[in-house]
C-alpha cells in the first residue's frame, strides 16, 4: 500500500502492461537498449575530457518556465509543474553552491506572452521565494517561445561580456505561439552569443532542439522526473566559454562580517532592504560592509548598491575554482574474475558483484558507480586524498583582491 | 569499401555499410548470375539505389561481356535526379580506387521540356508545348524546307527563312559519330555539356542511348509502347533493367495502353480532319507527287519494319502486332483522301456511340461487329491505322503535333480495338464518377491485363529488377505482370532502436469499433472517434503528423462533421491544419506552408488522401511527420465498372480472387501512405491503422515485412488511449540522444565488422526467401 501511495493514483498513471516487461532481448532493440543508451551517456558526460578548457564561471542565467496547458498534464508526479518546480528549487540551491559569482532570472511563459518574475539576482532564497510562488499561479494558453527567448536577450545583451550569457527553457508545450520568425530571434541570439539550452518534457520538438544546437546549448527530453532531475542538475557545471569573452580583471570586494553581538556598530538598514518594505524585525547591528564604500548588504553574494564592486567571500571564489581544477575522471575497469571480495573505497559496498566499476587513476582504488557519480558531481575531491587549501586567504584578508575571469 | 560479394569485387563508395544492403548486393548477383528476373523489397531510407548501381557497375566492370548495359527506370525527376548524384559518386570513387578513368558513360534522358536550351522554346512550361514547337523546328522536311530557303535567299528570291533550332543544326553538322566522352552526366550536366558546344541536349542524349552504359530514366520510355517505338526500340538484349519504386508498375503499364475518349475530343477530332482535306487539297495543286511517294511505300507495306524484327534488333512494340508487319496497308485507306474520308465515318461513329443514356460495355469483339454493321468499316483497315496516321501527318508536313493529339489518340484506339480481342474492355458511361449529375459521356478503352505492356520488357531483356519499399504481398507481382523471377526477396530493417512504432487501433475510448467500412462510416459515432483519436494524438505528438483518408469525398464528409462537433477548433488548439485538394498548385501551396508550421514549431496537421499526390510523391522525414494516421482502408471504388471488368478478368484469367487483389491493393497503398514518414535509419515515426479490419490477419500478413516485424501483437487492437499513452512513452525513448556510435556493430557496419562470421551468419538468417 505504502508503494502505491507514492506513486499515485493507479488510474492517472500510464496503463502498464506488466506483462510485457519480461521481454527478449536478443533482437537488441528493445526498452533496454534505450535505458542503456541513457546510462552510457551518463558516463561520457562525466568523462567528457575537457583538460584545458576555459569555463564561464560568472554565469548569467535566465531559466524560462512554460507555464501553458500541457503543465497540468500528469505524466510527472503530481502534476508536470509541481514536479518541475521541486527540481528547480533544488537547482537553483545546487546552482548558488557550486557557482556562488552567478546570477540567475526566471521567465514565465504563458498564454502567448512571456513575463520576467525575477530579475537576474545572486540571491537563491529569493529566487526560490519567487519559484514557491508560481506553484499556484494557474497555467493557460500555448507558450510563446519567441517572446520568453527575446526577454531574455533584452535583459541578457546589457550584461558584460565577460561574463556567460546562458538561457534553460524547460518545455512541457509541443506547440510555440509566436508573433514573428523565431528563426530570426535565434539568429539573434547566436550574434549575442547567448547560450539556449533546452529540456523537454514530453518529446522532441524540432524547433527547440534548432535552437540549442544553433546556439551551442545542450537538447535533452526526460524519460521521467528522475531523469529529469539529472537533466536539470546537469546543466549546474559551467559550460566551456565561448571562445569570444573577453579575458578580464574584475576587482571584487571581501567584506567583513559584523555580527550583532559582537560589534558596537548603529542600528542600520541594509542596502538590499532599502527600496522595498521595511524588514520585520526592523534596522540591526550585522551585516556585511563592503570595503570600497562602506554600505551594508545582509546577504553574499551580490554586486554593492552603492559602489558596484563584486562581493562575496573567499569560500565562494575557491568553491567556484574547482571548476577550474577538476577531478580526473576515473577509468572503467573490467570486473576481475574470481580473487578476493572487492569493496568500494569510498562506501565499502561489495562491488565485484557489479558490473561497471570505476578506478581512480591516481591511487588506484576502485569505486562504485554511485561513488564515483558522487565523487564527480558533488565533492569533487577524492576521498582518499586529503584536500588541497585554498590560497586565497590571505589576499582576501586584505580586503579585496583581483580576480582573473 | 571494396567488398567481396560472393566472389565479385564491388566498389561502395561508403565507408560504413548497412547489414540488409549487403544481403541485398546477394540476392542481386545471384540473380544476374542467373540471367533472370528479380523482385525485391526493401525498406525505403536504406540505400537500395546505391546497392543496385554498386553490384551492377562492379558486375559490368568486372564481366563486360555478360551485362553491357544498365537500364534504370525511375518515376519522377528528382528521384532519377538523385540515382544520377549517387552514381556520380560512385564512378568517382572507382575512380579513386583503380587510379584510372572510367570508360563508364551514364545519363539521364528525360522529355524536351527538362532539357531544352532553344531560347524561346525552353520558356514554355508544358510539356506538350515544347515537344511540338520543337518537332516544328527540328523535323526532317521542316529542314529540309530551311535548306531549300537559304538557297533561294542566297539566289537572290525574296523568300523568308524558315525558322530552325542552331542547337539541333549544330549537333547535324558535327555528325552522327559525335559521341558522348566518358562520365556521368545529370539533367544539368546535359545542359551544360550542350550549351558549351551548341549541341541540343536532347537529342545528345537519345543518340547516347545506344552507347552508354547507364541510362537513368523514366517508366514511360520503356512501358509506354508510343514512347518505347521512339526511345528503347534499339537497347541491346544484354541488359539489365531496373524498375524502382514498382509497387505501381500495374497501373503504369494498364494506363499506357489505356484511351479514354470524350465529346470535346471528338469535336477536335472533326476539326483536325477538315484541315487536313484543306492541307491535302492544296498539296495536289502544288506538289501531287509527294503523295504518290506515299502511296507507294503504302503498297510496299512495312516490309522493312518486319525485317528488323526478325534480326531481333528491335524492342517489340505491343501495338504494332505481328500480322501488320507481314501485311500491305489495305487499299481502301492508300490514298489520303479515302483515309480521311475513312477517319471521318470513325469519327462520326464513335460520336453516336457516345450518345448514351445509361452505361453500355462490351467487348473489343462486340465492337468490331458492330462497327462493321452500322458504317462497315472492317477490322483490317482498323488495325492500320495508327501506321497511316503517321505517315500522312510525315507527308503533309503537319508540325503541329500538340494540335493534333485528338486524332492520335482516336486512331491508336482504332488500332488497340482491332488488334487485341483479349484483355481489354470498352465501357461508355453517360457521366463521370466524380459528377454523377452532369450529362458528359466518356469512353473508356480500358487494358486490363497489366502484363500486356512489359511483356516485350521481360522477353527480351535478360534480367529485369523489380523494387520498391512496400512490394507485400510478393507473390502477387509475378501472378498480375505474368512473369517468373528467380528470386523473390523482402529485406527487413536492422535497427538500432525500435524507430517505427506501428499500432492497429480498433476502438474509441467508448469503445465504439471504428472502422470506415461502408455501412459505418458515416456513423457520428465512429466521425466522432476518428476525431478524438486525432486530437489525442496531435497532443501528444510534436510538429508534423499526416493523416490519409480513404476517399476525397469522405475526407470531406468527415471534415464538416468535425467543424459541428468541435473538433477543428480543439485540433487548431494544438496545431496547424492543412487540407490536400484536387487542385494540385492549391495543394502545393498547403504543403508550403504545412513545411514552415512545422519548422517554425507551430506544428501542423495534413489532412490528405490516399493515392493522392501527397501519398505517392511526398516524403515526409524526420519533424514533418512523426506521426501517420490511415483512417480507414483505402479500397479502390468498388462499384467502378472499370474496376469490375479488371477483377473479372484477372480471376478468369489469372485466377486471383476479386478479393484479395481488392484486399492487396488497399494494403500496398495503406503502406505506402505509412511509409512517408520513415526515410531513414535515424528517423522516427508513429504509423496509426485506424480501422478494425486491419487487425484480420488477411491485412495484417499483407503489410511489408519490415512494418509487421514491430507490429507486434499487443500493439494491435488498442482503445485511442492506449495508444496515446503508448506513444508517448516511446516518443520519450525516441528522443534520447543517438549518434552513429550507438548503430555500429548492428545496423551500420564497418567493413571489419561486415567480414566477421558472425555477423555473415546472422545476416543470412534474416532474409527471407520466397519462391
Amino acid at each position: 500500500m505504502a508503494e502505491d501511495e507514492e506513486e499515485g493514483y493507479r488510474w492517472e498513471s500510464g496503463y502498464e502492461k506488466t506483462w510485457e516487461a519480461i521481454q527478449e532481448d536478443e533482437a537488441g532493440l528493445l526498452d533496454s537498449s534505450v535505458a542503456d543508451l541513457v546510462a552510457r551517456a551518463k558516463r561520457a558526460r562525466l568523462h567528457r575530457a575537457r583538460p584545458h578548457v576555459r569555463l564561464g564561471i560568472m554565469r548569467h542565467l535566465y531559466l524560462v518556465l512554460d507555464a501553458s496547458e500541457a503543465m497540468f498534464v500528469q505524466d510527472l508526479k503530481p502534476t508536470r509543474l509541481i514536479c518541475c518546480l521541486k527540481i528547480l528549487e533544488g537547482y537553483v540551491q545546487e546552482f548558488f553552491d557550486q557557482n556562488p559569482i552567478s546570477q540567475l532570472g526566471i521567465i514565465v511563459t504563458k498564454n502567448k506572452r512571456a513575463e520576467v518574475v525575477c530579475e537576474l539576482g545572486g540571491n537563491p532564497i529569493k529566487v526560490i521565494e519567487h519559484l514557491r510562488k508560481l506553484s499556484s499561479a494557474p497555467c493557460v494558453g500555448e507558450p510563446s517561445l519567441m517572446n520568453a527567448l527575446e526577454l531574455a536577450a533584452s535583459s541578457l545583451r546589457t550584461m558584460p561580456s565577460h561574463a556567460s550569457r546562458e538561457v534553460l527553457v524547460l518545455m512541457a508545450s509541443l506547440t510555440t505561439c509566436d508573433p514573428g520568425n523565431i528563426n530570426a530571434t535565434i539568429q539573434s541570439l547566436c550574434k549575442e552569443k547567448i547560450r539556449c539550452s533546452v529540456i523537454g518534457l514530453a518529446a522532441e520538438l524540432r524547433i527547440t532542439r534548432h535552437l540549442a544546437q544553433e546556439t551551442g546549448g545542450e537538447y535533452a527530453v526526460c524519460l521521467d522526473d528522475s531523469h529529469l532531475r539529472d537533466l536539470t542538475m546537469a546543466h549546474v557545471q559551467p559550460p566551456p566559454a565561448v571562445a569570444h569573452m573577453e579575458a578580464a580583471l574584475i576587482r571584487i570586494g571581501f567584506p567583513s562580517h559584523n555580527t550583532s553581538a559582537d560589534s558596537p556598530g548603529k542600528l542600520s538598514y541594509c542596502m538590499c532592504h532599502l527600496n522595498g518594505p521595511a524588514p520585520p524585525e526592523g534596522p540591526d547591528r550585522g551585516g556585511y560592509l563592503c570595503p570600497q564604500c562602506y554600505s551594508k548588504h545582509c546577504e553574499l553574494p551580490v554586486d554593492c548598491a552603492t559602489c558596484g564592486l563584486t562581493l562575496m567571500s573567499a569560500p565562494h571564489l575557491a568553491r567556484s575554482y574547482h571548476h577550474l581544477f577538476p577531478l580526473e575522471p576515473f577509468e572503467e575497469v573490467e570486473r576481475p574474475p574470481g580473487g578476493p571480495p572487492q569493496h568500494c573505497a569510498a562506501c565499502r559496498a561489495r562491488i565485484d558483484t557489479q558490473k561497471l566499476i570505476s578506478k581512480c587513476g591516481k591511487c588506484s582504488e576502485l569505486y562504485c558507480v554511485d561513488c564515483d557519480l558522487f565523487i564527480h558531481e558533488t565533492r569533487h575531491v577524492e576521498v582518499a586524498v586529503t584536500s588541497r587549501g585554498s590560497g586565497y586567504g590571505g589576499a582576501a584578508r586584505r580586503g579585496t583582491l583581483w580576480v582573473g575571469v | 569499401m571494396r567488398l567481396n560479394v560472393d566472389g565479385l569485387l564491388v566498389y561502395f563508395p561508403y565507408d560504413y555499410i548497412y547489414p540488409e544492403q549487403f544481403s541485398y548486393m546477394l540476392e542481386l548477383k545471384k540473380g544476374l548470375d542467373a540471367k533472370g528476373h528479380l523482385v525485391l523489397e526493401m525498406p525505403s531510407g536504406t540505400g537500395k539505389t546505391i546497392s543496385l548501381l554498386s553490384l551492377i557497375v562492379s558486375y559490368m566492370l568486372e564481366r563486360p561481356l555478360e551485362i553491357t548495359k544498365l537500364v534504370y527506370c525511375s518515376r519522377t525527376v528528382p528521384e532519377i535526379e538523385k540515382v544520377l548524384e549517387e552514381l556520380a559518386k560512385l564512378n568517382r570513387f572507382i575512380e579513386k580506387q583503380t587510379g584510372q578513368k572510367t570508360k563508364l558513360v551514364g545519363l539521364a534522358v528525360s522529355s524536351r521540356k527538362n532539357l531544352c536550351i532553344h531560347p524561346e522554346v525552353s520558356q514554355e512550361r508544358e510539356g506538350k508545348v515544347v515537344d511540338s514547337r520543337c518537332y516544328g523546328l527540328t523535323a526532317g522536311y521542316v529542314r529540309a524546307r530551311a535548306a531549300r530557303a537559304d538557297t533561294a535567299a542566297g539566289d537572290g528570291d525574296g523568300a523568308d527563312p524558315v525558322p530552325t533550332c542552331q542547337f539541333f543544326e549544330q549537333l547535324e553538322e558535327s555528325g552522327r559519330d559525335a559521341t558522348l566522352q566518358a562520365g556521368i552526366y545529370s539533367l544539368d550536366d546535359l545542359k551544360h555539356y550542350g550549351r558549351e558546344r551548341g549541341w541540343c541536349p536532347y537529342f545528345v542524349a537519345r543518340r547516347a542511348i545506344q552507347q552508354a552504359n547507364i541510362i537513368v530514366y523514366s517508366y514511360h520510355y520503356l512501358l509506354d509502347p508510343k514512347i518505347a517505338e521512339v526511345v528503347s526500340k534499339e537497347i541491346v538484349q544484354s541488359s539489365v533493367v531496373v524498375f524502382d519504386e514498382a509497387h505501381n508498375i500495374d497501373n503504369v503499364c494498364i494506363d499506357s495502353m489505356s484511351v479514354h475518349i470524350n465529346k470535346r475530343m471528338l469535336e477536335r477530332c472533326s476539326n483536325n480532319i477538315s484541315a487536313m482535306e484543306k492541307r491535302i487539297a492544296n498539296l495536289k495543286e502544288t506538289d501531287a507527287a509527294r503523295l504518290q511517294d506515299e502511296y507507294q511505300r503504302m503498297v510496299d507495306g512495312l516490309r522493312d519494319a518486319q525485317m528488323k524484327r526478325e534480326n531481333n534488333q528491335l524492342l517489340a512494340n505491343p501495338v504494332l502486332p505481328d500480322q501488320i508487319l507481314q501485311e500491305a496497308v489495305p487499299g481502301n485507306i492508300r490514298t489520303a483522301e479515302h483515309f480521311l474520308n475513312f477517319m471521318k465515318r470513325l469519327v462520326e461513329y464513335l460520336k453516336m456511340r457516345l450518345r448514351v443514356q445509361h452505361v453500355v460495355q462490351e467487348s473489343p469483339a462486340g465492337f468490331l461487329k458492330d462497327i462493321f454493321n452500322k458504317i462497315c468499316v472492317d477490322r483490317k483497315p482498323l488495325r492500320f491505322c495508327a501506321e497511316r496516321l503517321t505517315s500522312m501527318i510525315r507527308t503533309l508536313e503537319l508540325t503541329d503535333m500538340a494540335d493534333l493529339s485528338p486524332l492520335v489518340l482516336v486512331s491508336h484506339f482504332a488500332t488497340l480495338v482491332s488488334t487485341y480481342t483479349k484483355g481489354f474492355t470498352i465501357i461508355v458511361e453517360p457521366s463521370d464518377d466524380k459528377t454523377p449529375n452532369v450529362y458528359n459521356p466518356i469512353l473508356y478503352f480500358r487494358c486490363l491485363d497489366s502484363s500486356l505492356a512489359i511483356k516485350p520488357v521481360f522477353e527480351r531483356y535478360q534480367s529485369v529488377v523489380i523494387t520498391s519499399g512496400t512490394l507485400s504481398p510478393l507473390d502477387m507481382y509475378p501472378k498480375i505482370l505474368d512473369f517468373h523471377p528467380v528470386i523473390i526477396t523482402s529485406f527487413t530493417m536492422t535497427l538500432a532502436r525500435p524507430c517505427i512504432l506501428p499500432m492497429i487501433v480498433t476502438k474509441g475510448n467508448d469503445q465504439v469499433t471504428i472502422s470506415s467500412k461502408f455501412e459505418s462510416r458515416e456513423d457520428p459515432a465512429v466521425i466522432r472517434n476518428y476525431g478524438n483519436l486525432l486530437v489525442d494524438m496531435v497532443t501528444a505528438v510534436p510538429d508534423g503528423v499526416v493523416c490519409f483518408f480513404t476517399s476525397y469525398m469522405y475526407m470531406e464528409s468527415v471534415v464538416s462533421s468535425w467543424y459541428d462537433q468541435g473538433i477543428i477548433t480543439q485540433l487548431q488548439k494544438h496545431k496547424l491544419l492543412f487540407i490536400e485538394t484536387q487542385d494540385a498548385a492549391e495543394t502545393s501551396l498547403a504543403l508550403l506552408n504545412y513545411i514552415q508550421a512545422c519548422e517554425n514549431g507551430r506544428g501542423a496537421v495534413l489532412l490528405s488522401v490516399a493515392r493522392g499526390k501527397v501519398s505517392e510523391g511526398v516524403d515526409f522525414d524526420h519533424h514533418l511527420g512523426r506521426c501517420v494516421l490511415m483512417f480507414g482502408i483505402p479500397y479502390m471504388y468498388t462499384q467502378s465498372r472499370i474496376l469490375k471488368a479488371r477483377l473479372e478478368y484477372l480471376r478468369d484469367t489469372f485466377q486471383i480472387r476479386e478479393n484479395d487483389f481488392l484486399t492487396f491493393d488497399a494494403v500496398r497503398h495503406a503502406s505506402q501512405c505509412v511509409g512517408r514518414a520513415m526515410r531513414g535509419k535515424t528517423d522516427y515515426g508513429i504509423m496509426v491503422f485506424a480501422d478494425k479490419r486491419f487487425q484480420r490477419s488477411d491485412k495484417r500478413t499483407k503489410l511489408p515485412l519490415w512494418i509487421q516485424e514491430h507490429l507486434k501483437d499487443s500493439m494491435c487492437n488498442l482503445s485511442t488511449e492506449e495508444a496515446v499513452q503508448i506513444s508517448k512513452r516511446w516518443l520519450r525513448r525516441m528522443a534520447q540522444p543517438f549518434s552513429r556510435q550507438d548503430q555500429l556493430g548492428i545496423s551500420l557496419l564497418t567493413l571489419q565488422q561486415l567480414q566477421s562470421e558472425e555477423m555473415q551468419n546472422k545476416m543470412r538468417e534474416r532474409v527471407t526467401h520466397r519462391i
